[in-house]
């Protein structure tokens, strides 16, 4: 069958910030249509560019996010148009306040639902607040508690601008739940995202309910933890590995591990057992460790770690994941076509399903189906 | 607070939900919140980790440890409005109890390893034949498929982060990676992406009468979330990485210093607009950055002077400021400045509800905000098995005698010591915390 959501209409007006829920949307069946004012949606001014291709259709972020989606270009002052797209939209996203919003409610339905994604919420009096990905994060608490003690504090993820994808997966979340609703009482809503609170609600670890517990101060630590030895990052012949011992059963693996690769017999003596002893002794214990590590590669000792069953990760690049070999025999990686004609690689589907719902087009031209909803 | 009235888009239907840590507790939360009965199951043999962790105030209390499994504050922020059933899934007796729940759910959402599902009998093939009509949603690290090679890894929160590319996309370009130790974004994601397939295969319920199996590898699905990066590489071959707080669309974006120690604010001003008002506060001698090429070429240069600009100010008060003139800005606040943030205790951010072993408890609210059926938080807890006896009976329709003796058969277990409660011992300033909360000193 086609996605669960086939039928069901979708106007998104947003930028970066409810990107991500409209191209899941779309995945799932839904017809999404993108309102661009004439230069283009500011998703298509963002780089890493494609070389070969001219503005505005040359934005990777477009090209990706746009994915299954429909665009249709309104100039700001045609009301007419955009009442006639908005008249039949069973969803909108949105990603401005109200007062700044061109669409009034009288020209949605009463069964639309409209769900507005913006920096600080509806209500508060932060509510005019600007943001972005790296403003979201600083106001979560987690940015000051992310990077090495003796450095600025780090965006968990940089660029890959998780606070909004979370944001927008949240976004769709609630877009979905209102359509149940909408299911019994025929009426659609408001839906509501903080991005604030989308950064809040996945990092309770650095929220006010575990520091009252706790009452610790929570510092940036670098890229080990003092949870446990080893465990963190550490270096190896093309990069690093992360490698995380709490458990008494992953450290007697791990000992034995690094005393048969390097020889060191202290390291499998009994007194390293108890995990205390290991938090004192952790400069000697990581020592001992990056002596295994730095002569092997990533792929190497994930492979060999795993084999002993003790949970070691590479630190994966970009281009590592794309020659990974569970991805490749799994056939995660999908493409698309840019507008010269050219295939590149994307992920794909986030989930899978026994039922085939999703499926997926290249991302749209600038208006290229203004004609067809307009014309 | 709640209106009766109004129904809740999940009402009606019924979880059963074999969660540890984060990423299906975090889904199944959600999905209580909304009015979904969600069926915790949990095991004394092998508790879920927020069972293990208890709370830093109880350590040593021996007489208490009854309580403990109760007491971490992770188990509201995972498990609010749930409940809990004490089940032991390896007995037969347990497990046939489980089936008997199954026939009466309309969901089942597990991130227990796609093997550990296996072997306690309870994959798609085991629970559809049960009840065909199932919305089955597995978050396994690696996938449920055997055949492929990591099916058998060891996949928890910390390890994912570094796996799929998070970790080396974290930390200035000059360092080291720095990873993403504190925090578990890869979990959560997939905890969102779970309740979208989840809302999904009900929609997919409704149309077609059938169940559906949802697969949600996490390393698959936390990747979806890089694809420009991938597209570029396949593209050029340029492997992108951390940049700090950087952006490739503009300058200046940092985390700057502030007056104070260890202060420090987050300024986004990489449009013109911003700019102009950024540099006109700074009062800068001349318009050299007024290019915005200019600025990203040289921002070493740029992020120097505005770092020798805003450690004069107090950040918050640097914050107000910018964000009273359309800059993008907020201080990278610490676990104190949240404590005191005027803007989420407005937006009650932090919730109350009742908690059978400690009276009540603190909790963040969901993010996500529905105005016309806003969720409702009915429990804080719940304590560890504290609904298995009225869930067998009422769910499973299983008698009193028959609860009884599958409890003396170790097929079940119900909560210790319900007699035993233990306020926490901020419980008498939540009201400080959390507007329109009763002072306990009332209580």
């Amino acid at each position: 069958m086609a996605g669960p959501y086939n039928g069901l209409r979708v106007v998104d007006t947003t930028g970066l910030a409810g990107a991500y829920a409209t191209r899941l949307f779309a995945g799932l069946g839904a017809e999404v249509i993108r309102l661009e004012p004439p230069d283009g949606s500011p998703l298509r001014y963002l780089a890493p560019f494609a070389e070969s291709i001219a503005p505005p259709e040359n934005s990777l972020w477009w090209s990706y996010l746009a994915m299954g989606t429909r665009s249709v270009v309104i100039e700001p002052d045609n009301k007419d148009s955009l009442a006639q797209i908005l008249s039949s939209a069973d969803v909108i996203f949105e990603d401005r306040l109200p007062e700044d919003s061109l669409i009034s409610p009288d020209l949605l339905p009463d069964t639309t639902v409209r769900t507005s994604i913006v920096p600080f919420g509806l209500t508060g009096p932060k509510r005019s607040w600007k943001s972005s990905n790296l403003v979201a994060w600083a106001a979560s608490g987690v940015l000051y508690a992310t990077g090495f003690r003796d450095r600025a504090p780090v965006a968990p993820a940089g660029h890959v601008q998780l606070a909004l994808h979370a944001s927008a997966a949240s976004a769709l979340v609630g877009t979905l739940l209102a359509l149940r609703a909408r299911r019994k009482s025929g009426e659609g809503q408001q839906v509501e995202i903080s991005m604030q609170e989308a950064a809040l609600a996945i990092a309770p670890e650095t929220g006010v309910p575990v520091f009252l517990d706790d009452r610790v101060h929570r510092e940036r630590s670098g890229n080990r933890r003092d949870l446990g030895r080893p465990f963190g990052l550490y270096p190896c012949s093309d990069g690093f590995v992360s490698i995380i011992v709490l458990l008494p059963r992953h450290w007697t693996a791990m000992a034995s591990w690094v005393a048969e690769a390097t020889g060191n017999e202290t390291i499998t003596e009994e007194v390293f057992e108890d995990l205390g002893v290991r938090m004192e002794t952790q400069d000697l214990i990581d020592t001992w460790v990056e002596e295994l590590t730095v002569g092997q590669s990533r792929q190497e000792l994930f492979q060999e770690g795993q084999r002993r069953g003790i949970p070691v990760t590479p630190v994966n690049t970009v281009n590592a994941l794309l020659d990974d070999p569970h991805l490749k025999a799994a056939r995660f990686w999908s493409e698309t076509q840019l507008p010269d004609g050219s295939s590149v690689a994307v992920p794909g589907a986030p989930f899978r399903t026994n039922a085939d719902w999703w499926t997926m087009t290249a991302a749209p031209l600038l208006g290229q189906h203004t004609e067809f909803y307009l014309g | 607070m709640t209106n009766p009235a109004i129904e809740l888009p999940l009402e009606g239907i019924r979880v059963f939900e074999l969660g540890t840590a984060i990423a299906s507790p975090f889904c199944g939360r959600l999905m209580a919140h909304y009015g979904a009965d969600v069926l915790k199951i949990e095991s004394q043999v092998s508790p879920d980790v927020v069972r293990i962790l208890g709370s830093a105030w109880l350590k040593d209390r021996d007489d208490l440890a009854a309580a403990a499994p109760d007491t971490s504050p992770y188990v509201p922020e995972m498990n609010a409005s749930k409940r809990s059933v004490g089940l032991e899934l390896k007995t037969t007796a347990g497990r046939n109890a489980a089936l008997a729940l199954i026939a009466e759910c309309d969901v089942f959402l597990a991130n227990f390893g796609a093997r550990a599902l296996a072997e306690l009998g309870l994959d798609y093939e085991a629970v559809s034949a049960v009840n065909p009509k199932i919305v089955y949603v597995q978050l396994p690290g690696f996938g449920s498929d055997p055949d492929m090679p990591y099916y058998s890894y060891v996949a928890w929160g910390p390890n994912q982060a570094p796996l799929v590319g998070f970790d080396d996309f974290t930390g200035h370009a000059s360092d080291p990676p720095a990873g993403i130790a504190t925090v578990a974004p890869p979990d959560y994601m997939s905890a969102l992406h779970a309740a979208v397939a989840t809302l999904s295969g009900l929609e997919h319920l409704e149309l077609t009468g059938d169940g559906v199996h949802v697969d949600v590898s996490q390393f698959e699905t936390t990747l979806a979330l890089l694809g420009p990066f991938v597209m570029d590489y396949d593209l050029s071959g340029t492997v992108h990485s951390r940049i700090g707080n950087r952006s490739l669309w503009g300058a200046p974006q940092g985390v700057y210093p502030c007056a104070g120690h260890e202060r420090w604010i987050a300024i986004s001003a990489t449009d013109n607009e911003s700019w102009d008002v950024l540099a006109s506060l700074m009062e800068l001698p001349d318009d050299h950055f007024d290019d915005p090429d200019l600025r990203l070429a040289q921002q070493e240069q740029l992020d120097s002077q505005i770092g020798t600009w805003t450690v004069n100010f107090d950040a918050d008060d640097l914050a107000h400021r910018l964000q009273s003139v359309g800059v993008a800005a907020h201080v990278v606040s610490t676990n104190e400045d949240l404590l005191h943030d005027t803007h989420t205790m407005s937006r009650n951010w932090y919730q109350v509800a009742p908690h059978a072993r400690l009276g009540r408890d603190v909790f963040s609210d969901c993010a996500v905000k529905l105005k016309g059926t806003p969720g409702r938080w009915t429990d804080a807890g719940p304590s560890l098995a504290q609904h298995t006896r009225e869930v067998l009976r009422d769910v499973a329709g299983m008698s009193d005698e028959e609860i009884s003796q599958l409890v003396a058969d170790k097929g079940a277990f119900e909560q210790l010591e319900p007699e035993t409660l233990v306020p926490r011992p901020w419980d008498d300033w939540i009201h400080l915390l959390v507007p329109g909360t009763a002072d306990a000193r009332d209580l």
